[in-house]
């Protein structure tokens, strides 16, 4: 037990290096897109670093405690994520709603800090993220109950094992449709344009962060690293079948940051009802039309 | 041993003790509420739980009891919020215009519930059911509005006469009035019609869609403590019936082959459907902290609703779990938004701001009791929202599923909407010195019930392995419980476990917070506003039309069952001035005209 839970968050650890270091990558990455330099790879690191060990400014023992609330909710979850199928912490138990609602105790100790600061324009930024997480989530859940029916299992790993079964496509092959609402989910759930209407620094001064710095501010970049860390690698579990070994995930792991990315960096902000709009739009008739499909037709590629 | 008659008898007979006393002293009457229901408590579970429940009849006449376990689970949840909510009273009753007749008529209820699950007699259930609407309508009025009273009736009545027909329907097949053997004779278009009247009387009792219209009326303006009783208690009473409907009774129809339901459980899941987007929705758009979480009442009891209509071993262990989380959370909830009411005099969040300084306590309580609304780990909600996903995939019910989910997320806006704006943002001036934290009174049952939402969620088997006993009885398979873990349709989970990590977490994060730096404290005011200057905290405080962005894109069409109704009204009260017309007037024509109808319908016979 206690080992599981060592390991558990050296997954957590893993996650917040791989992250954060991709994280720097890319900035990169986009420099190039937009013909700049960009900063070095381990700037990130250096940011987080810098930020925790500075003095700062606390608005009251809320503000603290979501904080706390928030990182340890997202070291928790991170602490089931598997890596490879052997790679895991607690195997069997790495079921697929504990992602997604083991986050939100992260993502309330957030909000409730945010708006603990008395701040209106973090209130705002978390009304904004709470709304775009009612718009990306519900297409998302359907397309992972397709996912879910047709392989009969919601363990995370069981899903990767169905896709590595000899006659099996990768999901995002196999469910085409609801590949595509998987990466335009995945975009809203990283927060990256045209999504990132709830942080918008040049409108609502960076929305939830706006009151923060020195170390709530650093540990609030970890949990922002590692939630990240979650939800690219739930997408490379659920649609690109997972991975053998650690290095083909880390591969894997790249290529779909770096694509949502380089898809970012071309676009402007949606405003929070276009976003709402936009995925009650064509990303749930694509999820429902491919559960359809793929449920009541039997039509899998 | 305890026998059911008379521990009925007895909470009778201490709401007439209350009512004298509370003719002598208001806060005394109030008193005997809690001793009494706190003694009923304890003796359904105690009792119930070591089998020890006595069905002996010695005074009570036309009465018959039968403890099942159905019964009794919901019998020692809704008694337990009854003795939750009963602590409340002393500090609320001089608020009342009648203090003695609200204690008497709250242990009336007390008394009428008790009935309704323990007897095995449908008659005897009517009468209990309609004791209880009777002693509850005259409860509500004493809060804010007297025409929620009227709203609740009417839906009340609908509810009682379709459950009355389905007795009628029962017992002219059976013969007798027995609930077990008036549920097994009936077979065919029968008991499709019983399933539909009985659905009815669930839904309009749970305040489903197309129902609903009573209760955010009755929730919004009872006296607060009032509210948490409906929320958690009353409005099980429409889950019990669920019950009786659907998992006793066999669905209808023919089989749908893609998802293996007939027809009738698809039709009530998609009520139920309906049932969460419309709470959901309403509730993210009230002003009103009471409204609000009346609007999640509602949109809970879909969730109630869907799960019991699919009727799987899964699906409805999920949904009797529900009934216990969401009685639990809704009650802790309503009390905590009470106390705040209490202590300023309003509910209304846009008038509120900062008491999270004032009310720490209450505050800790209203986020457990959220947490779990929203299905969060690891508190209870999250293990029945788990069970009834698990459930919903696994019958792929598509369309049923996206009310689900997106009743899941969105319950994450609303419950954070009082959070925000009520307990959290700028402390507001007119508040700030004359808040107090709640009085012990209050705090301890708001405390008890914390502690059993996270009992609820970290360790459910206990609950679970209850709930297996109601399926056995139901003739269903049981629920697959190792000692810490629960296995669904598709996957197993270890509620213990998420607990653990998360408090690893929070530990995690508690070392690296206390190692850095210490931080300095700043007053609210004292926030970044990219350079405006803003001097009071009213204009810092963002708490009105919280989510207008979103609120804006339906706006348009939140009044469809509204209008439904008023439109209903206008025919009823159409028909009504057409009876009166031509019925009960003094109008010489008319009279001229019955006079030649009866003179020719005299002419007719004679000719015949």
């Amino acid at each position: 037990m206690i080992y599981s839970i060592i390991f558990g968050v050296g997954v957590a650890l893993f996650g917040f290096v791989l992250q954060t270091s991709i994280a720097g990558i890319n900035r990169k990455v986009v420099a190039r897109v937009q013909k700049r330099y960009g900063p070095r790879w381990y700037q990130e690191f250096l940011d987080i670093f810098k930020l925790l060990s500075k003095r700062s400014v606390t608005h009251g023992w809320i503000f603290d405690f979501g904080i706390i609330m928030a990182l340890g909710g997202i070291i928790g979850t991170a602490m089931f994520m598997p890596i490879t199928q052997d790679l895991i912490a607690f195997a069997n138990y790495d079921n697929f709603f504990i992602f997604v609602y083991l986050i939100a105790v992260g993502s309330l100790g957030m909000a409730m800090s945010a708006s603990g600061s008395g701040n209106p324009l973090a209130s705002i930024g978390v009304m904004r993220a709470l709304t775009t997480m009612l718009a990306y989530e519900v297409p998302f859940m359907i397309v992972v109950l397709t996912i879910i029916k047709i392989t009969g299992t919601s363990s995370v790993t069981g899903i990767v094992q169905f896709q590595q079964l000899a006659g099996n496509n990768w999901f995002i092959i196999a469910l085409p449709l609801g590949g595509i609402v998987g990466v335009m989910a995945l975009m809203g759930m990283v927060g990256k344009k045209p999504f990132e209407t709830y942080v918008a620094p040049a409108e609502i001064a960076s929305g939830p962060m706006v009151e923060y710095g020195g170390k709530q501010l650093g540990m609030l970049f970890i949990m922002h690293e590692i939630t990240v860390f979650i939800e690219v690698s739930l997408f490379v579990h659920l649609f690109l079948g997972g991975a053998d070994n650690i290095l083909i995930f880390i591969v894997k792991y790249f290529a779909v940051y770096t694509t949502i990315n380089i898809i970012s960096s071309v676009y402007a902000r949606f405003k929070i009802d276009q976003v709402v709009m936009f995925f009650y739009k064509w990303p749930l008739i694509m999820a429902v039309t491919q559960a359809f499909v793929a449920i009541y037709l039997g039509w899998v590629i | 041993m305890a026998s059911i008659e008379l521990l009925i008898i007895v909470t009778a007979l201490s709401g007439v003790l209350a009512f004298l006393l509370g003719r002598l002293n208001q806060v005394l009457g109030s008193v005997v509420t809690i001793l009494a229901s706190m003694f009923v408590f304890i003796s359904v579970a105690y009792y119930g739980y070591n089998d020890a429940l006595s069905n002996a009849i010695v005074f009570l006449p036309f009465v018959t009891f039968k403890v099942t376990y159905l019964g009794l689970f919901f019998a020692i949840i809704v008694t337990f919020i009854f003795a939750m909510v009963s602590f409340f009273n002393p500090l609320f009753v001089e608020k009342y215009k009648y203090p003695a007749a609200y204690s008497m008529l709250y242990l009336f209820s007390l008394a009428g519930v008790l009935g309704v699950f323990f007897t095995n007699n449908f008659m005897a259930l009517f009468f209990f059911f309609e004791f209880v609407v009777w002693t509850s309508l005259f409860l509500i009025p004493m809060g804010t509005s007297k025409r929620a009273t009227s709203s609740y009736y009417a839906f009340s009545t609908v509810g009682s006469f379709a459950l009355l027909f389905a007795i009628f329907m029962m017992k002219e097949a059976s013969g007798t009035f027995n609930i077990v053997s008036g549920m097994a004779s009936v077979n065919g278009t029968e008991a499709a019609i019983v399933t539909v009247l009985l659905a009815v009387a669930a839904f309009a009792k749970l305040g489903a869609f197309p129902f609903n219209v009573w209760l955010p009326r009755v929730l919004g303006n009872s006296p607060d403590a009032i509210s948490a009783v409906f929320s958690g208690g009353l409005e099980k009473l429409g889950a019990f019936v669920a019950v009786l409907a659907f998992v006793k009774l066999a669905p209808f129809g023919y089989t749908i082959d893609a998802t293996g339901l007939q027809v009738s459980q698809y039709i009530f899941a998609a009520l139920g459907a309906l049932t969460i987007i419309f709470g959901t929705l309403m509730a993210i758009r009230q002003d009103d902290a009471k409204k609000l979480l009346a609007y999640s009442s509602m949109s809970n009891g879909g969730y109630i609703l869907i799960a019991l209509t699919i009727a799987s071993t899964v699906s409805v262990a999920g949904g009797l779990y529900h009934v216990l989380g969401h009685a639990l959370a809704s009650t802790a909830a309503f009390l905590a938004i009470a106390a705040v009411s209490r202590q300023t005099g309003t509910t209304k969040m846009s008038e509120l701001g900062g008491m999270i300084h004032k009310m720490p306590i209450t505050y800790v309580v209203y986020l457990i009791a959220i947490i779990s609304m929203a299905g969060i780990p690891p508190m209870g909600g999250f293990i029945s929202k788990w069970l009834i996903f698990q459930a919903v995939i696994d019958k792929g019910l598509i369309l049923v599923a996206i009310a689900v989910f997106f009743g899941s997320i969105g319950s994450f806006l609303y419950v954070f909407r009082p959070l925000a704006s009520l307990f959290l943002g700028q402390e507001l001036p007119r508040y700030k010195d004359k808040i107090k934290e709640a009085p012990v009174l209050m705090l301890v049952p708001m405390i008890i019930l914390a502690g059993l939402i996270v009992y609820t969620g970290v360790f459910p088997n206990f609950f679970l392995d209850y709930i297996n006993n109601v399926l056995v009885e139901a003739g269903m398979n049981v629920l697959v419980l190792g000692k810490y873990t629960i296995t669904g349709n598709n996957g197993i989970l270890n509620p213990v476990l998420i607990a653990m990590s998360f408090g690893v977490g929070v530990v995690i994060a508690l070392i690296i917070f206390v190692t850095m730096k210490k931080s300095k404290k700043v007053g609210l005011m004292d926030t970044y506003t990219a350079g405006n200057f803003i001097y009071s905290q009213e204009l810092m405080h963002y708490s009105l039309d919280f989510y207008a962005p979103l609120e804006r894109l339906y706006a348009k069409y939140i009044n469809i069952t509204k209008d439904f109704y008023k439109k209903l009204e206008s025919y009823v009260v159409s028909f009504g001035q057409f009876i009166k017309y031509y019925f009960f007037t003094n109008k010489p024509e008319i009279t001229v005209f019955w006079i030649i109808v009866l003179m020719l319908v005299v002419l007719w016979g004679d000719l015949l």
